[in-house]
C-alpha cells in the first residue's frame, strides 16, 4: 500500500485546497492559456470521451422510454379494439335481457365472429350463473349455463367491483371509479370484463379474452447507431480542427444537442405514426363491429331500439366517450391531432431533461470534472474506504429518505396510490397551502362559547410551544433546586439519593409512559385513588383539554428532572469552595453568592442542557403517543405526534410529509436563532 | 444553603429529599408491586363498598396483598413475550455490531486523515440530526417495506437502527481519537505497519473505553426504540419487547400484571446498564451540544 500515510490534521500537503489547485493545474484547464501538445490530446480525449457517454447514456434512456412508450400504445390499440367488439357484444346481451337463452343464442352466433385464441364469457348475477361462455375450459361438465364454481369466486368478485363501480359514478353523477378491467392474462392476452346493464340496473358482466397480442414495435436500433455515432464522428474531425478547448467543446454542446434533437424527432414520428395508426384500426372495428351488431340484431329479431350507437364505444375505461372516433366510424381528425401536439410536448419535455442532464455530464467530464475527482478519490482513498460504509448507509437510510420525504411533500400520494410516480400525484404546494394557510382556529359555537379546531396546525403548534415551554422550565426547575440540595456540604446518605433520583431516567420512556397512563386510569389509577382518600371524587383526566395536559406534564416532569439535576450537580461540584469562602470574608449575603457565584458557574452547564431539552421535548413522541394519544378529540397532540397519525393512522403520505417538512423547518429556525444567541452571549 | 460550607440543620432537607425520591420512585414501586401481586388488575388492592380510611391508605401503598411471582412466569411461559425479548435482543446486538463497526472505521477517517468533503461530512452527520422522525419514517416505510421486503424482519429493524446511530457515535468517537497521540501511529508507520493494522492493532485497543460506551449507547438505543419498532412490525410474532408492552395494555387488553412483569424484565438490563454510564453521556451530550 502506498499513500496511505494518516496525515496529522494541521499539516500542510494533506490541505484539500491546495490538492485541487495542484491536479487541476496538471490537467490543464481553461484559462490556463493555449495547452502543450500532450495537455491538448488530454482535453480532446476528454471532450470526446464525455460526449460519448453522456450522449449514449442519454440515448440508451430515451430509447427506453420510446419502448416503454410503444409497448403502452400497443397495449392501449388492443385494449380498444378488443373493447369495441366488448362493447358490441354487450349491446347485443343487454337488448337479449342479460340472461337466458336469447343470450346463449347471440353469444353462439357472436362466437364465429372471434379471431382464433379469444373467448367471451357471460355472468349473471341472479343465480351467480355462468350463463355462456367459450372459454375452451368451460366444456363438458362444466359447459354454460351453470352457476360458478369455488374456485371462480374471482369472477364473481369482478362483477360486483363493477357493479359497485357503476352505481358509484351514477351515485356521484362523474367517473372516479372504472367501469371496465382491463388484465393481462398469462399466455400474453388480455382479459377486459364490463357490467351489463338492463334497464338501469346492473345484472350481469360480459368478458373477453383476446389472443395473444403482437409483439410491439421495438425502436430501431440503426437509428440509436446514426443518432449516437454521427454526432460523434462530427466532433472527431473536429477536434483535429479546433485549436482551442472552447471552441471543441461548444462544438460537442452542439453535436450532443443534435445528436437527441435528432433521436426526439425519430420517436417522435414513430409513436405519433403508431398513435394515428391506432385511430385507424379502432375505426375500421368500430365499423366492422356495428355492421356485425346489426346482422346478429336482424337474425336474432333483438330489439332494435335504442339504436345501436357505436359511437359510443369509443370509450375509457371510465366509459367517458373519448371522440377519437366519429359516430359514423370515421377518425375525428381534430381530437387526434390535439393529441399528437400533447404527445409532442411530452416528448419535447423528456428531450430537454435529458438533454439537460446529458449537458452536465458532459461539461462534467469534458471540462475535467472527473479527472480531478478521480484524483481526489485516489489521493485519499485509505480515508474515503474508512468512511464509504457509513457514508453509503446514511445516504441511503438517512439523506434519500430525507430528500424523497420532501418530494412527497409536494404530491398528494396516500397509501392506496403509493405505486404511481410522482409525476401523475404531483400537487406543488397545495399540501402546505392547506396546512399554513387554514387559520379556522377558534369558531364561536351557537351558545356562544368558543371551540377550537384542535386539528388546526396553528393550535397543534401552539400547544406544542407551550408543552416545551412549561416542562424544560419545570425540569429545570426541579432538577436545579434537588442538585442544590443534594450539594451541601456532608449531607449524609448522599450517594443513596442521587442514585434513587437518577432512576426515572435510567427506565426506558415508553414504559414510563404507560405506567403513567395506568395511574391516571380513571376506575383504578392510583391518583384517583389518592383523590377519593381525601375525600375528593376521582377526575376522569383524559376527558378535558386541560387534565389531559397535566397528565402529560407530570409524566414528562418526572422524566426530565434526573437529567437537569445531574447537568446541574457537575457544575456545582466543579465549583471551588474558596470561592464562596472568600465572597464570606467579604461579607456577602448568601443571596448574593448564589447570584454572583453559584448561576455564572452554573451558566455554561446549563444552557446546552436546555438547549437539548427543549429539542428533546419538542419531539417527545412517546410520553403524547402512549399517555394521552391525543384525547380529547386531539387537543393535546404535538406536532410530531399529529404529522405521525396523518401519515399511519390516515395514511395521507404525501399530507403528512408536508407537515414534518414543515416541523424540520421550524426546528432549523430555532438552531439558527439558538446559535446566533449563544455566540452572542459567548462574544459578551 | 447554596454553598457546601453551611452550617445550617440538615434534617429540613432529608424531609424533603425523602419526600421527592418518594415521588421519583413511587411509580416503579407501583410497577413492582403489580407485577408480583400475581393479578392483571391495576389495582393494588381490591376496595369494599364503604372503604375506610385505612383501606383507603391501604390501597395505595405499594404493597401486594399476597405475593406471587405467577406474572413472570406466566409472561415468559404463557405469552409470547420470550419470543419478543429474544427479537429485541437479536435486533439490539445486531444493530450495536454494525453501528459501532461503521462509526469506529467513519470515526477514525474523520480523526486522522485530512481530506475534501472531510467537513461536509462531519456537519451532514450533525445535520442529519436534526431531521424529525416523522418526515423519515414514511420514506424509510416506503423503502424497507415496499421496495426491500423488509417489513416485519429483524434485519430491516436492525439496518435502520445501525445507521440512524452512526452520527452520534461517529461524534462520540472522534473526540476520544482525537485525543489519542499520534505519535503511536506514527513510529508504528515507520516500522512499516499499514493503516488497516495500526486501525485494528493501535487504535481500537486503545480507544477500547469509548468503543465499549458507544456500544453500549448503541445497544440500549435499540433496545429502548418504541416508534420504529411498532411502525414497522406488524406480525406479532416479530414484535420487539417495546411494541409487545404496548400489545398488552393498548386497545382492549388491559393485562397489567403481564405489562409490569414485562417492564420489569426489560428495564432491568438497561437501568443497570445507564447507572453505570450516565457520566460518560451527560458530558458526552454536553460537550457536542456546545461544540454543535
Amino acid at each position: 500500500m502506498r499513500n496511505v500515510v494518516p496525515q496529522p490534521p494541521s499539516s500542510e500537503p494533506g490541505n484539500p485546497a491546495a490538492l485541487l489547485t495542484d491536479t487541476s493545474g496538471l490537467n490543464g484547464v481553461p484559462g490556463s492559456g493555449e495547452p502543450s501538445g500532450g495537455a491538448g490530446a488530454l482535453y480532446r480525449g476528454r471532450v470526446l470521451v464525455g460526449l460519448l457517454l453522456s450522449l449514449g447514456a442519454a440515448l440508451f434512456i430515451a430509447q427506453g422510454l420510446l419502448a416503454k412508450a410503444l409497448d403502452s400504445v400497443s397495449t392501449e390499440r388492443a385494449d380498444r379494439q378488443s373493447f369495441v367488439s366488448l362493447r358490441a357484444l354487450e349491446d347485443l346481451v343487454q337488448r337479449a335481457g342479460g340472461s337466458g337463452d336469447a343470450v346463449r343464442a347471440v353469444v353462439d352466433t357472436w362466437k364465429t365472429q372471434l379471431p382464433a385464441g379469444s373467448a367471451v364469457r357471460v355472468v349473471a348475477f341472479s343465480g351467480i350463473r355462468l350463463e355462456a361462455s367459450t372459454f375452451p375450459e368451460d366444456v363438458g361438465e362444466r359447459v354454460a349455463p351453470r352457476r360458478l364454481s369455488r374456485e371462480e369466486k374471482p369472477l364473481y368478485d369482478r362483477g360486483q367491483r363493477l357493479r359497485a363501480a357503476v352505481e358509484t359514478n351514477r351515485e356521484e353523477g362523474g367517473a372516479r371509479k372504472l367501469e371496465v378491467e382491463a388484465e393481462a392474462l398469462p399466455g400474453g392476452g388480455r382479459l377486459l370484463s364490463a357490467p351489463v346493464e338492463v334497464e338501469g340496473s346492473v345484472v350481469g358482466m360480459v368478458e373477453l379474452a383476446t389472443a395473444p397480442l403482437a409483439a410491439p414495435l421495438e425502436p430501431s436500433l440503426p437509428t440509436l447507431l446514426l443518432c449516437w455515432l454521427l454526432p460523434l464522428a462530427l466532433c472527431a474531425v473536429a477536434s483535429f480542427v479546433a485549436r482551442r478547448q472552447g471552441v471543441l467543446v461548444a462544438v460537442s454542446v452542439v453535436a450532443l444537442v443534435v445528436g437527441l434533437g435528432a433521436y426526439g424527432s425519430y420517436s417522435l414520428g414513430t409513436l405519433g405514426a403508431e398513435v394515428r395508426g391506432t385511430q385507424t384500426l379502432v375505426a375500421e372495428q368500430v365499423r366492422a363491429m356495428s355492421e356485425r351488431a346489426q346482422a346478429v340484431m336482424a337474425e336474432r329479431q333483438l330489439a332494435t331500439e335504442p339504436a345501436l350507437r357505436p359511437g359510443d364505444w369509443d370509450a375509457d375505461a371510465y366509459r367517458r366517450p373519448l371522440g377519437l372516433v366519429s359516430p359514423e366510424g370515421q377518425v375525428n381528425e381534430s381530437v387526434v391531432s390535439a393529441r399528437m401536439e400533447e404527445l409532442r410536448s411530452g416528448v419535447g419535455r423528456a428531450m430537454t431533461g435529458l438533454g439537460a442532464v446529458a449537458l452536465v455530464v458532459l461539461l462534467f467530464i469534458g471540462l475535467g470534472g472527473v479527472h480531478r475527482t478521480a484524483a481526489t478519490v485516489v489521493e485519499n482513498r485509505t480515508a474515503y474506504a474508512y468512511i464509504a460504509p457509513a457514508m453509503v448507509g446514511m445516504l441511503v437510510l438517512v439523506f434519500f429518505p430525507f430528500f424523497y420525504g420532501i418530494a412527497l411533500s409536494f404530491t398528494d400520494s396516500t397509501l392506496y396510490n403509493a405505486g404511481q410516480p410522482f409525476m401523475n400525484l404531483w400537487v406543488g404546494l397545495r399540501n402546505y397551502v392547506e396546512i399554513l394557510g387554514d387559520f379556522n382556529i377558534v369558531k364561536r359555537a351557537q351558545d356562544g362559547s368558543l371551540v377550537f379546531n384542535y386539528l388546526n396546525f396553528y393550535y397543534t403548534l401552539f400547544f406544542t410551544v407551550v408543552w416545551t415551554i412549561t416542562n424544560v422550565v419545570l425540569g429545570v426547575t426541579l432538577g436545579l433546586v434537588l442538585a442544590l440540595i443534594l450539594n451541601v456540604d456532608k449531607l449524609a446518605f448522599r450517594p443513596i439519593y442521587r442514585v434513587l433520583l437518577i432512576l426515572p431516567w435510567a427506565m426506558p420512556n415508553y414504559i414510563t409512559a404507560l405506567i403513567w397512563k395506568g395511574m391516571f386510569h380513571q376506575q383504578f389509577g392510583v391518583v384517583n385513588h389518592i383523590i377519593r382518600m381525601f375525600g375528593g371524587q376521582g377526575l376522569s383526566w383524559y376527558d378535558t383539554p386541560f387534565t389531559s395536559f397535566l397528565t402529560v406534564l407530570a409524566t414528562n416532569g418526572w422524566l426530565s428532572f434526573p437529567f437537569m439535576m445531574v447537568v446541574s450537580l457537575g457544575a456545582l461540584q466543579s465549583i471551588p469552595m474558596e470561592l464562596y469562602e472568600a465572597a464570606r470574608v467579604d461579607g456577602a449575603s448568601r443571596w448574593q453568592q448564589f447570584t454572583a457565584i453559584t448561576l455564572p458557574a452554573l451558566k455554561p452547564a446549563l444552557v446546552p442542557a436546555v438547549i437539548l431539552s427543549v429539542v428533546w421535548t419538542f419531539n417527545q413522541f412517546n410520553v403524547i403517543f402512549l399517555v394521552t394519544e391525543g384525547e380529547p378529540s386531539h387537543s393535546t397532540e404535538i406536532l410530531i405526534t399529529q404529522a405521525y397519525k396523518y401519515a399511519f393512522q390516515l395514511y395521507r403520505h404525501g399530507y403528512a410529509a408536508a407537515y414534518s417538512t414543515i416541523i424540520f423547518g421550524i426546528l432549523l429556525l430555532y438552531s439558527m436563532v439558538q446559535n446566533r444567541v449563544s455566540r452572542a452571549t459567548e462574544a459578551a | 444553603m447554596f454553598s457546601r460550607r453551611d452550617g445550617l440543620p440538615h434534617w429540613p432537607l432529608h424531609v424533603l429529599l425523602v419526600l421527592f425520591t418518594l415521588f421519583a420512585l413511587y411509580p416503579i414501586l407501583w410497577v413492582i408491586t403489580i407485577a408480583f401481586s400475581g393479578r392483571q388488575s391495576l389495582a393494588i388492592t381490591t376496595l369494599p363498598e364503604s372503604p375506610t380510611a385505612l383501606e383507603r391508605v391501604r390501597a395505595i401503598v405499594p404493597w401486594p396483598e399476597t405475593w406471587s411471582a405467577s406474572n413472570f412466569t406466566s409472561v415468559m411461559t404463557e405469552q409470547p413475550f420470550g419470543h419478543w425479548l429474544f427479537n429485541s435482543a437479536v435486533i439490539s446486538l445486531g444493530t450495536t455490531v454494525v453501528g459501532v463497526f461503521l462509526a469506529c472505521t467513519a470515526a477514525y477517517a474523520f480523526s486522522r486523515f485530512k481530506f475534501v468533503g472531510q467537513r461536509t461530512g462531519m456537519m451532514a452527520f450533525l445535520v442529519s440530526q436534526m431531521f424529525p422522525g416523522t418526515l423519515m419514517l414514511i420514506p424509510l416505510y416506503i423503502i424497507l417495506v415496499q421496495w426491500l421486503g423488509l417489513g416485519s424482519s429483524r434485519l430491516g429493524l436492525m439496518i435502520v437502527y445501525a445507521t440512524t446511530s452512526i452520527p452520534f457515535s461517529v461524534w462520540m468517537l472522534k473526540g476520544y481519537f482525537d485525543t489519542i497521540p499520534k505519535d503511536l501511529e506514527e513510529a508504528a508507520l515507520m516500522e512499516g505497519a499499514s493503516v488497516g493494522k495500526i486501525f485494528w492493532t493501535i487504535i481500537l485497543p486503545l480507544a477500547k473505553p469509548a468503543v465499549a460506551v458507544t456500544a453500549l449507547f448503541s445497544f440500549m438505543t435499540a433496545w429502548n426504540e418504541f416508534i420504529l419498532a411498532a411502525t414497522f412490525m406488524d406480525q406479532e410474532a416479530m414484535y420487539t419487547a417495546p411494541v409487545g408492552l404496548r400489545f398488552f395494555v393498548g386497545g382492549y387488553s388491559q393485562q397489567w400484571g403481564y405489562f409490569a412483569a414485562g417492564s420489569i424484565i426489560v428495564s432491568i438490563p438497561v437501568v443497570f446498564l445507564f447507572l453505570f454510564l450516565q457520566k460518560y453521556l451527560v458530558s458526552g451530550l454536553t460537550a457536542g451540544s456546545v461544540k454543535g
